[in-house]
């Protein structure tokens, strides 16, 4: 558990350096931003040993990771806002329509999944695999409009979109849902098949359990293990920001933070915003690898 | 489980229902950046702004300066005199506006090393208030453009001196306050306390969508056409269309050995038809143009005219040049929909006239670092909110080659200097017509969408969002009286 725990810091290590270098090889130079086309050269040399972007870039590098290390993410070259600031107002929002969109998805995918294997080939598999395939096929950008036109448009249940309101969240947490439930569904299934054939599910059935204990309290459990990767996955991404829903919503979230921060060359903000997806990344399959533990006893992590 | 999905929707029905506001709201596709003067440049601050605040000058609808906050006299070729207007709002903040705000903006903004605008004020010498009234500024050289630069808005000298935040929490003395910037923007108009929310909604769907389900009251452009006549169509909006006056335009690299050739130029010129793409692919109110500044322009020249669309003549210029057909270019142009639909159009134009265009659309940050590097050999943008024929000097004079300005075609041209350091805008835009360092496009239309109960929202061809100082919302109650 130990060394698991330590591996993460080369990880982070290496995030922040890859992230480091990639920011400041892309072309567009925040100074040309700031100072726009008129400036003199010697505003803009003043304006760039200002901002430290004059030093050698394993200089800035150091100095980065000293205020890193700190606890100082810098301040936002356009707004000048502290970045740490901007991280606390949108990862709340992120991780709020993460949790409610995995909470959707699993509880859509899971029990569609379940009878869809319980009823292999029958009408309920194939009505469950003809919309698992329909809604992992739509993509966010469409499926978001969709929804919107339905449920705020027509029928005027929810607002079309923003964060105003707590039942803002609705559709952009069903938009997320619906893709993962599909994913869900289908990995449940395939997954419950394979243990349904296994021998220690016949003894089950043939000391008497009842067929739900048998389901529920022995197949389910061994069928879980692919299944919460895939949710540790999508957790993982869901936390990194979705850009799309989060811009086709409104929702001001860590993902459209990022993006706005790499079409301006906002540096810093761009690095503290991929240091803490890397960070929430890396927690996750943590988690996930910990929750392994918990479903199969077979897995166990030596210290 | 069925009374558990009953609940879920009646408590969606419950909690779904539009709210009943009484400020006015309208999306935005970009939230402002930066609210503080001296710092803004991006469109949806500098607007937002031109509301706060007031500028010592703005401009009439032919583009010359008139008196905002001030009358101006000019002493000496160096020395400019502005007496403030007697009557002129106090600051939101409750202190009255006098010379020294007008002083300590603009020496704070000399001061600046990080502003995009100190370069534009680098030739004042000295900036002073010899009394309540009276500010007088010294420039190092004659500028006869410079009473058309003092549009930034006057801040209290207070305020500047404490070190106030104006960039999140701006204090102005324009028609509109300041209340908060917290997701969207909140004003108030001083006049009658009518509240304003302006919030961003990037995507032009959704903010179609939430104008027609009432989140919103109105929208200003910033919509591809298709949505514009879909709104034009839907009971309860009112659609007002202008002439816009922002230029669009065809950039060249003047530095490749093939467009450096005034024919191949003119080539690509007669190859675009204007009049299809105004009629199939713009909104209403876009016009052809001849020229960055548009004919109503005190240095407009109206008698430019544009370029005709004529394939046949664009094919023979280019094998007069001795160009081997297809001739193969690359069009950089931004990520955003719509230029890459005109490009798109374009490039099927052109084939036409046996020019192989090549799209690259890239992200903002690349397209606009290599437009100003030098890193293209056609591209297209758009000028947006000029007021005075100086962009002449800033996009065409050989002096201008980034980073010392925005040349961006690497432009060199003896005549065009002589005739810009002369001031003489007519003989500027005539020479540029012939030139063409850029194929000018149109200028794009302007218009609002607005729900039925809002009226006398004034749309300006630049596209400033200054109607809504004038904008009225009608109650409920009157609506309801209404037949």
């Amino acid at each position: 558990m130990l060394r698991r725990l330590l591996g993460i810091v080369p990880v982070v290590f290496g995030v922040l350096l890859l992230t480091f270098l990639l920011v400041h090889l892309v072309p567009g130079d925040p100074v040309e931003v700031m100072l726009g086309e008129s400036a003199s050269s010697a505003d803009r040399s003043a304006l760039r040993a200002e901002l430290g972007l004059d030093r050698p870039i394993h200089v800035q590098f150091g100095a980065y990771l000293g205020r890193l290390a700190q606890g100082d993410f810098g301040h936002s070259i356009h707004t000048r806002e502290p970045v740490a600031d901007m991280l606390a107002e949108r990862l709340p929002a992120t991780i709020r329509l993460a949790l409610l969109s995995l909470a959707i998805a699993i509880a859509i995918g899971l029990p569609l999944g379940v009878v869809a294997a319980l009823r292999a080939n029958r009408w309920p598999d194939k009505l469950a695999t003809f919309s698992s395939l329909a809604l992992s096929a739509m993509p966010h950008f469409w499926l978001g409009p969709l929804l919107m036109m339905v449920f705020a448009l027509w029928l005027g249940w929810l607002p079309v979109s923003g964060m105003e309101r707590p039942a803002s969240i609705v559709l952009p947490a069903l938009t997320l849902g619906f893709g993962l439930s599909a994913i869900l569904t289908r990995m449940t299934r395939a997954s419950l098949l394979e243990v349904l054939n296994e021998d220690f599910v016949r003894t089950a059935r043939a000391k008497g359990l009842p067929e739900r204990d048998v389901i529920l309290g022995h197949a389910l459990r061994a069928g879980m293990l692919p299944v919460v990767t895939i949710v540790g996955l999508q957790l993982g991404s869901l936390l990194a920001g979705t850009v799309i829903t989060e811009t086709v919503f409104g929702w001001d979230g860590i993902g459209r933070l990022l993006v706005e921060s790499i079409e301006k060359r906002d540096y810093p903000v761009t690095q503290a915003c991929v240091l803490v997806i890397a960070l929430i990344y890396v927690l996750v399959n943590l988690l996930t690898d910990l929750t392994y533990a918990r479903l199969d006893p077979r897995v166990r992590y030596v210290s | 489980m069925r009374h558990f999905i009953l609940l879920f929707c009646l408590l969606l029905a419950a909690c779904g229902k539009p709210d009943t506001h009484t400020d006015i709201r309208m999306a935005l596709a970009q939230a402002p950046i930066n609210l503080d003067p001296r710092y803004a440049t991006d469109a949806a601050s500098e607007r937002i702004n031109h509301l706060i605040y007031r500028p010592l000058v703005d401009f009439d609808a032919n583009s010359r300066p008139q008196s905002a906050l001030a009358t101006w006299q000019q002493l000496s070729p160096l020395h400019y005199r502005f007496t403030l207007l007697a009557e002129r709002a106090p600051f939101h903040d409750g202190s009255t506006l006098d010379a020294a705000d007008v002083e300590a903006t603009y020496s704070s903004l000399l001061a600046l090393k990080d502003s995009p605008h100190a370069a534009e004020f680098a030739n004042i010498r000295q900036v002073s208030a010899p009394d309540r009234n009276t500010v007088d500024f010294i420039l190092h050289v004659p500028d006869e453009m410079f009473v058309s630069r003092l549009v930034i808005g006057i801040m209290p000298v207070e305020k500047i001196a404490s070190g106030h935040d104006f960039s999140r929490q701006p204090v102005g003395n324009g028609p509109l306050g300041f209340l908060s910037w917290q997701g969207s923007v909140r004003l108030e108009r001083v006049s009658d306390r009518q509240t304003y929310s302006l919030q961003e909604v990037r995507d032009p769907t959704v903010r179609v969508l939430k104008l027609l389900r009432g989140e919103v009251d109105l929208l200003q452009g910033d919509l591809p056409p298709e949505l514009v006549k879909y709104l034009k169509q839907q009971p309860g909006i009112h659609l007002n269309e202008v002439q816009g006056s922002n230029y669009s335009y065809l950039g060249f690299n003047l530095e490749d050995a093939e467009l450096a050739r005034p024919e191949v130029r003119r080539a690509i010129a007669h190859a675009i038809d204007r009049k299809k793409i105004l009629q199939e692919v713009l909104v209403g109110g876009s016009r052809a143009a001849a020229a960055i500044l548009p004919p109503e322009h005190w240095a407009g020249h109206a008698a430019l005219a544009p370029y005709e669309y004529d394939p046949e003549r664009a094919r023979a210029l280019l094998q007069q040049a001795g160009i081997a057909l297809p001739l193969k270019l690359v069009y950089k142009t931004s990520t955003d929909a719509q230029r890459v639909r005109l490009a798109t159009v374009m490039q099927a134009q052109m084939r036409e006239a046996g020019i192989q265009l090549e799209i690259r659309s890239l992200d903002w940050g690349t397209f606009f670092d290599d437009v100003k590097h030098g890193k293209f050999q056609l591209y297209g943008l758009t000028w947006v909110g000029i007021r005075t024929p100086e962009i002449y000097r800033l996009a065409f004079h050989s002096a201008s080659v980034p980073p010392a300005g925005a040349n961006r075609g690497r432009y060199r041209d003896a005549l065009t200097d002589e005739l810009i350091e002369n001031s003489d805008w007519q003989g500027v835009s005539e020479r540029v017509h012939q030139m063409l360092p850029y194929v000018p496009l149109w200028y794009e239309g302007q218009f609002v969408a607005m729900r039925s109960d809002l009226s006398g929202y004034n749309l300006k061809p630049d596209g400033s969002w200054d109607g809504l100082a004038t904008v009225k919302k009608k109650s409920k109650t009157a609506l309801k009286q209404q037949p």
